[in-house]
């Protein structure tokens, strides 16, 4: 597919007419974090930034939608559903891990069977714009050993590669060459592959977390009853917070809500964390305690999902990690396994 | 796109007050759309999210038949919210449902064979789907012989009790009803399922045994299938687990790798043997 190089400090300027264009999401400076925001007027998109506190799944995956909403009638209820007109946007800025999220959340949103078409109509309406880790970020990234990398293109449309004075643009999908009027610039030929396989060898030797998470569900195959499940979850506080950040991390509620004779049924996040997750009406709880819960985050992750489609339910991103209130590691958790 | 996460509107035709305990009553649905009513095709064993508005949805399994046409029946209990909400509507009322969900009995593999239905409590329900299935008139002669043996802890609790004496005027189902403790009126059996099971021995020559309870009900009386030859690929059971989307995607009524709203709720012991026990 087609290949350009833009002058580096072009970027900017050009993300924010796009946004004079339609609509465009970037990440911007919010107090101490970085956060995904819609672009308006006045906004500055990051170009140089290391990655966001939240994961960008929110824009296909809302962390509260309405499904549908009901009136009262004599009879008792009359509803519609409440597809959200998903309109065109972009999705810019995003890093790989995040973007690579997006083809595993496709995984389960967009089976054969029960497609789930809130995500995916804001899914297919989204084009998205990777930015790749020359220098990755954060000593907790680990995308290299869990089947990603730092200038991989897994899930994005358009890949932006720092080289230095200009950076590389690869339109890597149809809905990425559909903006090349807003990336107009010199045609690049073979010599970008070689300077980008310099910088991505580069790239990933800076990453310094490595862990066997390829290796080992075949030991979660056989451990499901050890003793080593006893020693992860004791300092657990069940906030959610690993999970409410992660961008693989898909579990979610439904409830309704009503007012007079008026109501939603909406669908927010929820997390296998919580107590409340699996419990019966009877008080019978299949996962009683923390125990149990942490299993299941850790089997979902590195068994589960590999069982059912054939990939890791994590990129490495290291958020978990770094936000954590009281510091559990995922990527010691592997490395023990591993050990097991 | 198909949206399945959006209820089938339907009206309640009829509420039927199964026990002496007025705690479980059978639910008759019918489609306010007849193009809903012919796409709504199902198996006994499935189940639906019944939706009530304001209130949520609960998964219960079906309790009629495909073989009943124009209506779909579910039998509930009142528990929690929404079930106890359910309980307090009128013949009438407009309401959801959202399926159907889920896996049957496998019905392909029970075909030419015996089959033995165990059922304990209200757990009744998806099994009288099936039994009202094979007798069916166009469904008979793909099965061998039928046994049933059905137990409460009263005579009071046990449901569907008119259609419990048009099974026992048939020739073709072995109907053994029993009650733990049974009253005066009660001419029937007394004894706790496992011990009728033992009783009746249903032969395993050829045989699938079918059986939903209560888990202490299934734990006493899976030994006695095992005695009596029964293999773990031929006792099917239902598994229940707390559920809200029951297509897969909210995460949280996983057993292993399976998800028992849409991989189940039906697995056989030898299936549930390769699952880890958290349910
Ligand atoms: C496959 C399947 C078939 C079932 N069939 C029947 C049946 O035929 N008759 C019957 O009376 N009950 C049945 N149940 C159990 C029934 O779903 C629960 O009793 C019911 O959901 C409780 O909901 P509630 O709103 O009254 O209680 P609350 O405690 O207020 O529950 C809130 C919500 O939690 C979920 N939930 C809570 N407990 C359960 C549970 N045990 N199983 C699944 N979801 C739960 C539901 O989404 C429910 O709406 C079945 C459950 C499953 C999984
Ligand atoms: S598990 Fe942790 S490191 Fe892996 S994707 Fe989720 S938040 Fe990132
Ligand atoms: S962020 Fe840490 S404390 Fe909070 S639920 Fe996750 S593992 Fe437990
Ligand atoms: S009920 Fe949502 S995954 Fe099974």
């Amino acid at each position: 597919m087609e290949k350009r190089y833009i002058k580096k400090d072009s970027l900017n300027g050009r993300v924010k007419k796009m946004a004079e264009a339609g609509l465009v999401y970037a990440p911007v400076k919010d107090g101490d974090n970085v956060l995904f925001q819609v672009l308006t007027p006045g906004m500055e998109p990051l170009t140089a930034y290391a990655n966001s506190k939240n994961a960008p799944k929110n824009f296909f995956f809302p962390h509260t939608e309405k499904l549908m909403k009901y009136t009262r009638t004599e009879k008792g209820m009359a509803f519609s559903g409440e597809l959200a007109e998903a309109r065109d946007a972009v999705l810019f800025g995003v890093r790989p891990c995040d973007a690579r999220s997006f083809v595993l959340l496709d995984m389960l949103f967009d089976q054969e069977k029960y497609r789930d078409p809130y995500y995916v109509a804001r899914r297919e309406k989204t084009t998205v714009i990777c930015l790749a880790c020359i220098h990755p970020p954060y000593t907790s990234c680990f995308c290299t050993s869990v089947d990603g990398g730092p200038t991989d293109a897994a899930g994005a449309d358009i890949l932006l590669t720092d080289l230095g004075e200009r950076y590389l643009v690869e339109f890597l999908t149809p809905k990425g060459e559909k903006l090349e009027a807003h990336f107009a610039g010199e045609k690049a030929g073979d010599e970008a592959d070689a300077q980008k396989q310099a910088i991505t060898a580069q790239a990933e030797q800076e990453i310094t977390s490595r862990i066997p998470a390829k290796e080992i569900k075949p030991i979660l195959d056989a451990n499901f009853e050890h003793p080593f499940w006893n020693t992860i979850h004791q300092k657990c506080l069940a906030c959610g917070t690993c999970t409410y950040l992660c961008p693989t991390c898909h579990c979610f509620d439904i409830s309704d809500e009503q007012k007079g004779d008026d109501g939603i049924r909406l669908r927010n996040w929820d997390s296998c964390m919580f107590p409340l997750f699996t419990l019966e009406t009877s008080g019978h709880n299949p996962r009683p305690t923390q125990k149990e819960r942490w299993r299941q985050r850790a089997m979902h992750k590195f068994k589960y999902y590999v069982d059912n489609f054939s990939a890791i339910a994590c990129v490495g991103c290291g958020r978990c990690v770094m936000y954590c209130p009281v510091n559990i590691d995922i990527r010691k958790i592997v490395t023990d396994i591993s050990k097991l | 796109m198909q949206n399945p996460y959006l209820p089938i509107p339907v009206v309640v035709s009829k509420i039927i007050t199964e026990v002496e305990t007025k705690d479980i009553k059978t639910f008759r649905l019918e489609f306010l759309n007849k193009e809903d009513e012919a796409n709504f095709k199902y198996l006994p064993g499935q189940f639906a999210e019944l939706s009530l508005y304001g209130k949520g949805e609960s998964p219960i399994g079906i309790a009629s038949s495909p073989t009943q046409p124009g209506y779909i029946e579910f039998t509930v209990q009142k528990a929690g919210v929404v079930t106890s909400s359910l309980h307090e509507i009128e013949e009438g009322t407009h309401m959801g449902v959202r399926g159907p969900l889920g896996n049957s009995w496998p019905i392909e593999y029970l075909e030419g064979k015996n089959i033995v239905v165990v059922g304990g409590g209200f757990a009744f329900t998806t099994l009288r789907s099936l039994i009202n299935y094979m007798i069916h008139d166009d469904n008979r002669k793909r099965f061998g012989s039928i046994t049933v043996i059905y137990g409460a802890r009263t005579p009071g609790l046990l449901i569907y009790k008119d259609e419990l004496a048009e099974w026992q005027k048939r020739s073709d189902i072995n109907l053994n009803v029993t009650v733990d403790k049974g009253d005066a009126s009660w001419k029937g059996r007394e004894g706790f399922v496992p011990t009728v099971c033992k009783e009746v021995a249903p032969s395993s020559e050829n045989a699938v045994t079918v059986i939903c309870g209560p888990p202490v009900m299934i734990r006493f009386t899976l030994p006695v299938f095992f005695d009596l030859g029964f293999s773990k690929e031929n006792i099917v059971t239902s598994l229940e687990m707390r559920m809200k989307c029951g297509i897969g995607k909210c995460g949280r009524c996983n057993v292993g790798s399976k998800y028992v709203c849409k991989d189940g709720p039906v697995f056989t012991l030898a299936e549930l043997d390769k699952l880890t026990k958290e349910y």
